[in-house]
């Protein structure tokens, strides 16, 4: 009696395999069901519920407490600007107010359209290149306001298909915190990067 | 513990040394030893979280005094323990005013203002003001969590209790904390309502006013309500209660912990279960039937014309023309008047407690290995093989739940569909209705080892009773008979459902019992000579039995004591045809039912809350209930009605009070010896098990094995018991009458894809004994095959026992 397409359902089946109690595959399991519908929805929960053998609403309590698991509708591109103190103390609030203004969407919202999501974020662990932001989780450190702005106008108007944290840095970025890096070629994709192996996201090739 | 020996040890607790037991918690050690330490979030009956911090306590283990919290810390030799320190109470006060910060104070509007432990312990171990200026919290408020339990999120103060509650002791978690952080709520998932048959608990374990009960909100003020110690006869266990009067009118029930039998936990049906008590249909004077209508009347003339008729029928066609039904909801004392009345005033054994869906009388009163429900801790092995323990032993059911899952018992679960405990069982076994005696069969031959080897323990416990209305009373006895014959030690706890059926038993409801677990023979009956003169010694018909007599003619005249055959027999059509053919009815009843409308006369009772007696519960303890309201109108006990009816029929059974009666009991009831009242009241307020005897007196005889049809085609038919059905006292009870689940069908979606049916339609069963529509709700609970149907649900039609059922949807 499952929503989920036969795939969804194939890889829900291969992540339960790895626990050896059901309840513990609830979080990649949201991660799923968050894949399968865009957004987490309350059909989706009780789906990973059926699937994990407990409630729906110990599910929620999961899902609730953590913020990468949207509950709302979220937009192509997920900007997370962090406000957190290393990056408020230089800037944070001006590039969320910039990227705020430039794309029209305020905070923990989605534009009608469904492109840009906006939200500011606690500490996203990139205090050394502060300010930061990223887009779908994908990191750039040392953001300006203008450059902020540029970015917003960037993504609506390229729409890339996926985006990276090297190009995005190359283009909208300042100072790193680790210059010394190895340049991310293949780039993670989307959301999900700790799940990819888990064939919870799609790879590169795909839409 | 390893050893048996309990260990000690030594703590000083503001300057003074006690010795406590080693692993104790120290809030119980505290506690034990005459200091309070304050507590929100700890339970004795749950696991300890630490989350409200209001127990923190100076504690110095040899390396400096820290701040530990006392529910979280086991004692340890040599601890010293500051509970009144500076330190300490300066951080009680702290974490009483970060409580505060956000909890309105609504108190003299809150149920809970009174009887509150935040306001108490504010009051006790708070700062006495908040330097917090902030705006509090705000919520929509309240928000129902369930048809019986309302949510006030404001006033929560997050200890964990009733999400506690609802993950370890009841098993269904349907509330949990969200949106965890600053903004934590309790709350159940959007359109999953906290439907848990034991929600009411959280109101009773909340330490704040967050959770209400709706049919308590508003009714009262804690300090102007009456109380009394009682149990609840909504459940066989017999729960420990306490019931609050405001105003002579029950406003509600609480638990009471009481380490034998319910730990202070009650179901929903046991909690709620009062508003029948103060229906407006309830009787309040005697009714005689003229002319088809009935009138109220006096007691001297309701007694005249009941009694007269049943001595004429004694008079011209003897005692073997009259017959009893009924006398399981009542106390032991009415029970005994009843079974006196029956054999010494009309001069019957046809007398039954049970109707007819029930276990053989002597299983049920003879099983000289009987468990005691605290065996259940104990237990290596524990098999339930009978009704879901969830649906209609409640109080067994969190008991079997907590040996399975805390004490480490392995379960075995044996029933046709899925049952409350199939998540904590080691071992789930489902068979077809009607088939139980081959499952049986299959065990013996060793078709399942894990089972065997389970059984095979040392220490096993056995629930036994009829898990489906397909099956016979010889299936449970079969597997009393394969429990006993494995290796270790068993105990067996027969199942039945009508809370006081053990205690009605005990006192001779049945056609081959006497009081105390004698059987009838021209010795029992000799050894009642002295208190009940010659009474018939041949064995009489059971319910099924009469009911048949009564169309046949061979029984004239009936007297139903709180009995309700044509709702509650398994084949209503047979008990609506014989009440119709009976000559001569008269009813003991709270209301008209089903059944007394068809009494000639009806005498108005009283329920357990307006009079006083003792019960035994289904591990034969015996409890005391007491009164705490005047019975409406002229209603009086069952024991006084019966005495006034043998007088007039000339066979007076001297009885003079419900007391006087109790001690009867105990000199003629082999079993009784020795529980009077007064052991009740003082020493033994947990009740007394009633030994059984040494000897035993009943020497059973096992039911005939009546030889399954096997069917390999076509559905078979389950029929069981649920929590909430349209039984007199729920149906009188609105909280509690609109929660029965109605005339619905559950179906795998196997079967509903094979009948064509798509949720919402009705099906169309037909049995050998009925047929009805019913709608339908696809169940994967219930295995492909089998169609599963709630007994007695409002608006449904009884399909009777046989386990054949064709099914088809029925037309729009």
């Amino acid at each position: 009696m499952s929503h989920w397409s036969e795939s969804t359902q194939e890889r829900a089946r291969e992540i339960i395999d790895l626990y050896p109690q059901k309840r513990s595959a609830v979080m990649p399991l949201l991660y799923l069901a968050m894949a399968e519908e865009g957004h987490l929805t309350e059909t989706g929960m009780e789906e990973v519920a059926r699937w994990c053998e407990i409630t729906p609403a110990q599910v929620l309590s999961v899902a609730s407490f953590y913020t990468m698991y949207k509950r709302e509708r979220t937009g192509k591109y997920l900007i997370s600007c962090c406000t957190s103190i290393s990056c408020m103390l230089l800037g944070g609030d001006e590039v969320m107010h910039a990227v705020e203004d430039e794309s029209g969407v305020p905070h923990g919202e989605t534009d009608e359209e469904g492109l840009l999501s906006v939200e500011h974020a606690e500490c996203i662990g990139a205090c050394g290149g502060a300010p930061a932001v990223q887009v779908n989780y994908e990191l750039i450190e040392g953001v300006t306001p203008d450059k902020a702005r540029d970015l917003v106008t960037w993504l609506k108007k390229a729409r890339p298909v996926v985006v990276n944290t090297d190009e995005m840095q190359e283009l909208f970025g300042g100072r790193r915190s680790f210059d010394w890096a190895i340049p991310e070629t293949d780039g993670a994709i989307g959301p999900f990067p700790a799940f990819q192996p888990l064939g919870t996201v799609e790879s590169e090739g795909g839409e | 513990m390893t050893s048996g020996q309990p260990e000690f040890v030594t703590i000083t607790i503001d300057g003074r040394e006690h010795q406590v037991l080693s692993g104790e918690m120290l809030i119980t050690a505290a506690e034990d030893s005459g200091t309070y330490i304050p507590r929100f979030c700890w339970h004795p009956r749950m696991t300890p979280v630490g989350m409200c911090r209001v127990c923190i306590v100076e504690v110095d283990t040899g390396r400096g005094p820290a701040l530990i919290p006392a529910c979280m810390n086991p004692v340890s030799d040599g601890m010293v323990v500051a509970t009144q320190s500076d330190v300490t109470k300066k951080a009680q006060e702290a974490v009483l005013e970060f409580l505060l910060a956000n909890h309105p104070l609504d108190c003299p509007v809150c149920d809970k203002g009174g009887e509150c432990p935040l306001q108490d312990q504010a009051l006790s171990h708070g700062p006495g003001e908040s330097r917090f200026v902030e705006i509090k919290r705000n919520y929509e408020k309240p928000i129902p969590i369930s048809d019986l339990v309302l949510l006030d999120r404001e006033r929560c103060i997050l200890c964990d209790r009733c999400t506690r509650f609802s993950r370890e002791i009841s098993g269904d978690p349907l509330i949990e904390f969200f949106d965890r952080g600053n903004k934590t709520q309790v709350n159940t998932f959007p359109d999953h309502p906290f439907a848990s048959y034991f929600s009411g608990n959280t109101v009773q374990l909340c330490p704040v006013g967050a959770l209400t009960a709706g049919p308590y909100r508003f009714r009262a003020r804690p300090w102007d309500l009456l109380k009394v110690v009682s149990s609840s006869l909504f459940d066989t266990a017999h729960p420990r209660i306490e019931v609050h009067a405001s105003q002579n009118e029950i406003v509600r029930y609480t638990g009471v912990d009481n380490d034998a039998t319910n730990h202070g936990w009650l179901s929903d049906k046991a909690r709620f279960g009062f508003e029948y008590i103060h229906s407006e249909d309830r009787l309040g004077a005697p009714l005689v039937r003229r002319k088809g209508v009935y009138e109220a009347t006096d007691w001297a003339e309701a007694i005249d014309v009941a009694a007269d008729r049943l001595g004429l029928i004694r008079d011209e066609s003897g005692g073997d023309a009259l017959a009893v039904i009924g006398g399981a909801h009542g106390t032991n004392e009415d029970a005994y008047a009843l079974s006196k009345f029956a054999r010494v005033a009309l001069g019957t054994n046809n007398v039954d407690c049970r109707l007819g869906d029930s276990l053989s009388s002597h299983f049920l009163a003879g099983t000289v290995d009987r468990a005691t429900i605290g065996q259940l801790d104990d237990a290596d092995t524990i098999l339930v093989w009978g009704p879901d323990l969830k649906e209609e032993h409640p109080t067994l059911y969190l008991r079997v739940r907590r040996a399975a899952q805390e004490l480490g018992a392995e379960l075995v679960v044996v029933h046709p569909r899925a049952t409350g405990l199939d998540d904590v069982a080691f071992r789930k076994l489902t068979y077809r209705p009607g088939e139980g005696f081959d499952l049986v069969q299959a065990l013996d031959d060793g078709r399942y080892p894990d089972v065997i080897e389970a059984l095979d323990a040392d220490n096993v416990v056995a629930l036994i009773g009829i898990a489906s209305h397909a099956d016979g009373p010889h299936v449970a006895e079969a597997v009393a008979a394969l429990v006993r014959a494995r290796r270790g030690r068993s105990d067996l706890l027969p199942l039945n459902s009508r809370a006081n059926t053990y205690g009605a038993l005990d006192m001779g409801l049945a056609p081959d019992l006497l009081p105390g677990r004698v059987g009838v023979s021209q010795e029992g009956v000799g050894r009642l000579r002295d208190h009940w003169g010659e009474v018939p010694s041949v064995p009489g018909r059971d319910t099924a039995g009469i009911l048949e007599g009564l169309i046949s003619g061979e029984i004239r005249g009936l007297l139903l004591v709180g009995a309700d055959p044509v709702r509650d027999f398994p084949i209503p059509a047979l008990a609506e045809e014989a009440l119709e053919a009976a000559e001569w009815v008269v009813a003991i009843d709270l209301f008209i039912t089903d059944s007394t409308r068809h009494a000639e006369v009806i005498l108005p009772a009283e329920t357990f809350t307006e009079k006083e007696g003792t019960v035994t519960n289904v591990e034969g303890r015996v409890q005391k209930l007491n009164n705490i309201r005047p019975g409406p109108g002229q209603t009086r006990p069952d024991w006084a009605m019966l005495d006034d009816l043998a007088h007039r029929i000339g066979a007076p059974l001297g009885l003079s009070s419900a007391e006087a009666i109790s001690k009867e009991i105990s000199t003629v009831a082999p079993a009784y010896v020795g529980v009077s009242w007064d052991l009740l009241e003082w020493e033994a307020r947990d009740g007394v098990v009633v030994p059984l005897e040494g000897e035993s007196q009943l020497a059973h005889i096992p039911v005939a094995v009546a030889t399954d049809g096997k069917r390999e085609n076509g559905l078979s038919l389950h029929v069981a018991r649920t929590m909430y059905d349209d039984g007199v006292r729920l149906r009188h009870s609105p909280s509690l009458s609109r929660l029965a689940l109605g005339p619905v069908v559950l179906v795998n979606p196997l079967d509903a894809t094979a009948l064509d049916a798509v949720p919402g339609d009705s099906l169309r069963l037909v049995t050998v004994s009925g047929e009805g529509r019913f709608e339908m709700v696809v169940d994967e609970g219930t295995p492909a095959g089998t169609v599963y149907v709630p007994f007695n649900q409002p608006g449904a039609t009884a399909l009777g026992i046989d386990s054949a059922v064709e099914a088809e949807v029925a037309d729009a």
